[in-house]
């Protein structure tokens, strides 16, 4: 099977003597050739003189390429144990139902530290405060400071294969991009809401408080984790820890892994939070080529519908599923592109999401505060489809968009970003539009057009 | 008796001639002694520094961390691969363990996998360069003796081998590669597509004792389609290092704290 590309390498030098010295007719006894002939070496000799040109072109790109080595610089930067950034943004949100344009400014400081203290002992620390007009999921903005502890434990490693860890922790779980059914600690998790992107969601979310320990052997892993109820209600006041959001009952979690094959590595998971019924999860990923990966994260369990939840309908627990599947393609430029498929078993049908949008409007607010607090999705079906290109077209800038459709009432969300970094400074443009009918999943977001300009400073 | 003579004569002539092919050098074990040069036989860790130039001018400066282990049945390296500069990848990890590779973002705490081709990090993909070991993935061919001049800009007499990739999915079609006669030392290479696009050439330079043997600290990359794009990756604080085999999976990579 080799042999065929070998055959198709070009200019191949290492082929047999016989193959490259078998002149057929001298280039200096031309006299009786036919025109033909004569065009024939003709194009030879241009060849050569090509050839020999392009050689010595390489030759100089090769000395030039070296010449940039003997003077570059020497020194490696060396690693540390903190992480600090400054930003400050401006935002211009163009409202729905005629309500007045907000002009929001914001300003914040995020660190995050992770520090060895003593053998086989470090200490994790993440913290991040916005200041201005900080909206929350609800798109409610405050004029005041929000402090979000995103994590502060301890880590003990008592072997090589075995970790425990204490404190509040941000145990991120989930192969998909929009919609993680798995990621059960996400509930309740986010203070300030910088942007609706689902990467700025995880990043500024608090942990919560658990005691985590890990076993690891070649290629697998076992996880069991414990998180108290430590407070009932959430605490607004901008600087509390809030451990009525992340801590409000008792959960715990088993999270098993293993290699089956180079290409697949799935992921087992079983949690029960106060009150309900245990929830299996998993989380399964492959590769398509060398170019695509594909992914399927799914969780199922006995619960109450979303609608429940939020008491806006009785209890009617139930058989319930979540999904959500799809696959990442990379192009050679660095473009990648990505298509999901969401599904809530917990979410609203077209008939149940028309009668709540034509019920009492403090009702569907109910259902929808508790939805995005949740970050859970209020109907059943949607698609996500995000693109990001690196580089893209310029160096260093990076380009990603992404629009969430919901497959119901066939509202959507779109959101766009251009960013431009430099050693220590990025600076970005995001616009973000929300569109469909009074109600709808997206087009009743108070925000018809969100554009957000940031600058950010790495220390 | 002449006749005899000259028999005699004719049959040892073959037999030196046979004896003489017999001692040829075998490419495939130079490509090995050669990958040996540039890649330890135990658990290491050293630091990258990436030196990024366009058109003669230094655009790009990354600085990585690697820890590497070969695998015993492939016998091809496992690296967890940790971002040290920029500040904007501060900590970020990439874990290679043949084609399962995963990205883990301190900032979300996500751990994504990713595709060969998915370069989160372009430069990174030149790690390829450093720590493949070549003779496990691909099948070499003794195309020439020849002198070529070196990183150093010295003239090297150097066996030039063609080299094809035997296993699926690998990162380059076909190399050319030049290696020093005696020392088996790499000297160049040039790395090319499936459709014989010249992707990469490569000179591997400042060679001093590391781990017990004459490595070399410096590789620098000339892109194949713009040849004024030239990478510089400068190797140092090379060290046996612990890398156990329970790090080298997805779910150790929010663990990981190196020394």
């Amino acid at each position: 099977m080799r042999l065929s590309r070998t055959i198709g390498w070009p200019l191949a030098p290492w082929k047999s003597g016989s193959e490259l010295r078998r002149p057929r007719t001298s280039p200096f006894a031309p006299l009786n050739i036919k025109p033909t002939q004569r065009l024939a070496s003709a194009c030879a000799l241009g060849l050569l003189l090509l050839a020999t040109g392009a050689n010595s072109l390489a030759q100089d790109d090769e000395a030039a390429a070296l010449g940039l080595a003997d003077r570059a610089p020497e020194s490696a930067a060396q690693p540390r144990s903190w992480r600090l950034f400054a930003e400050g943004a401006m935002e211009q949100a163009n409202m729905h139902f005629g309500l007045p344009d907000e002009q929001l400014h914001r300003a914040t400081i995020d660190l995050q530290v992770d520090q060895t203290i003593a053998a086989q002992w470090r200490v994790v620390l993440a913290d991040r405060l916005d200041m201005g007009d900080v909206q929350n999921l609800n798109g409610t903005a405050s004029i005041s400071d929000v402090n979000t502890l995103k994590e502060v434990y301890a880590s003990w490693a008592a072997q090589t294969g075995l970790l425990f860890d204490a404190g509040r922790i941000n145990p991120r779980l989930g192969a998909a991009a929009g919609y993680n059914p798995t990621d059960e600690f996400r509930s309740d998790a986010v203070r300030s809401v910088d942007s609706s992107d689902p990467v700025s969601l995880r990043e500024n979310r608090m942990g919560s408080v658990m005691i985590r320990g890990q076993s690891l052997w070649t290629g697998g892993s076992l996880t069991a984790l414990f998180s108290p109820k430590l407070d009932s209600n959430a605490n607004t006041a901008g600087y509390n820890v809030d451990l009525g959001a992340t801590n409000h009952e008792d959960r715990w979690m088993l999270i098993a892994s293993e290699q089956v094959t180079e290409s697949v590595n799935p992921q087992l998971l079983l949690w029960r939070e106060q009150d309900n019924a245990p929830q299996f999860g998993l989380n399964l990923t492959g590769l398509l080529g060398t170019a695509a990966v594909t992914y399927l994260e799914c969780s199922a369990g006995r619960s109450p519908s979303l609608a429940a939840e939020a008491m806006v309908l009785p209890r009617d627990t139930a058989f319930r599923s979540r999904l959500a599947g799809g696959v990442t393609y990379t192009f050679e430029n660095k473009l990648s592109l990505t298509a999901e498929y969401e599904y809530s078993g917990a979410g609203m049908d077209a008939s149940q999401w028309r009668a709540v949008q034509a019920g009492p409007l403090a009702t569907y607010l109910q259902l929808r505060v508790f939805a995005f607090d949740a970050q859970d999705m209020v109907t059943r079906r949607a698609a996500f489809v995000l693109a990001t290109w690196e580089d893209a077209g310029i160096r260093d800038l990076d380009l990603k968009a992404w629009t969430k459709f919901d497959l119901i009432d066939r509202s959507r969300m779109i959101w766009l970003e251009a960013r431009y970094h430099w050693s220590r400074i990025e600076a970005a443009l995001q616009l973000q539009y929300d569109s469909g009918t009074v109600l709808s999943d997206f087009g009743a977001l108070p925000q018809a057009r969100i554009g957000t300009a940031l600058i950010r400073y790495y220390f | 008796m002449s006749d005899r003579f000259l028999r005699a004569a004719a049959g040892a002539a073959l037999l030196l001639a046979a004896l003489g092919a017999f001692a040829a050098p075998d490419p495939q074990s130079i490509l090995e002694a050669s990958d040996a040069v540039r890649n330890p036989d135990k658990p290491f860790g050293l630091t990258v520094l990436l030196l990024e130039y366009r058109n003669g001018r230094q655009v790009g400066e990354n600085t990585l961390q690697v820890y590497s282990r070969a695998d015993v049945k492939r016998g091809q390296f496992r690296s967890l691969v940790r971002f040290v500069a920029p500040p904007r990848d501060a900590d970020k990890l990439m874990l290679k363990n043949g084609n399962d590779m995963w990205f883990f973002d301190p900032s979300s705490k996500a751990t994504i996998r990713i595709s060969p081709q998915q370069r989160l990090l372009g430069q990174a993909a030149n790690g390829d360069v450093v720590t493949v070991n070549l003779a496990k993935d691909y099948h070499a061919e003794l195309a020439a003796e020849e002198d070529v001049q070196d990183g150093d800009r010295q003239m090297r007499h150097c066996y030039k081998l063609a080299v094809s990739a035997t296993a699926p999915n690998v990162t380059y079609d076909h190399l050319e590669m030049w290696i020093a006669l005696g020392s088996n030392r790499p000297v160049k290479a040039r790395y090319y597509s499936e459709s014989g696009r010249l992707l990469k050439t490569a000179f591997f330079r400042r060679f001093q004792m590391q781990l017990g043997g004459e490595r070399p600290t410096e590789t620098i990359i000339i892109d194949g389609l713009d040849p004024n794009w030239v990478t510089v990756m400068r190797y140092s604080d090379y060290a046996w290092r612990e890398v156990p085999e329970v790090w080298l999976q997805r779910d150790f990579l929010p663990r990981f704290k190196p020394e």
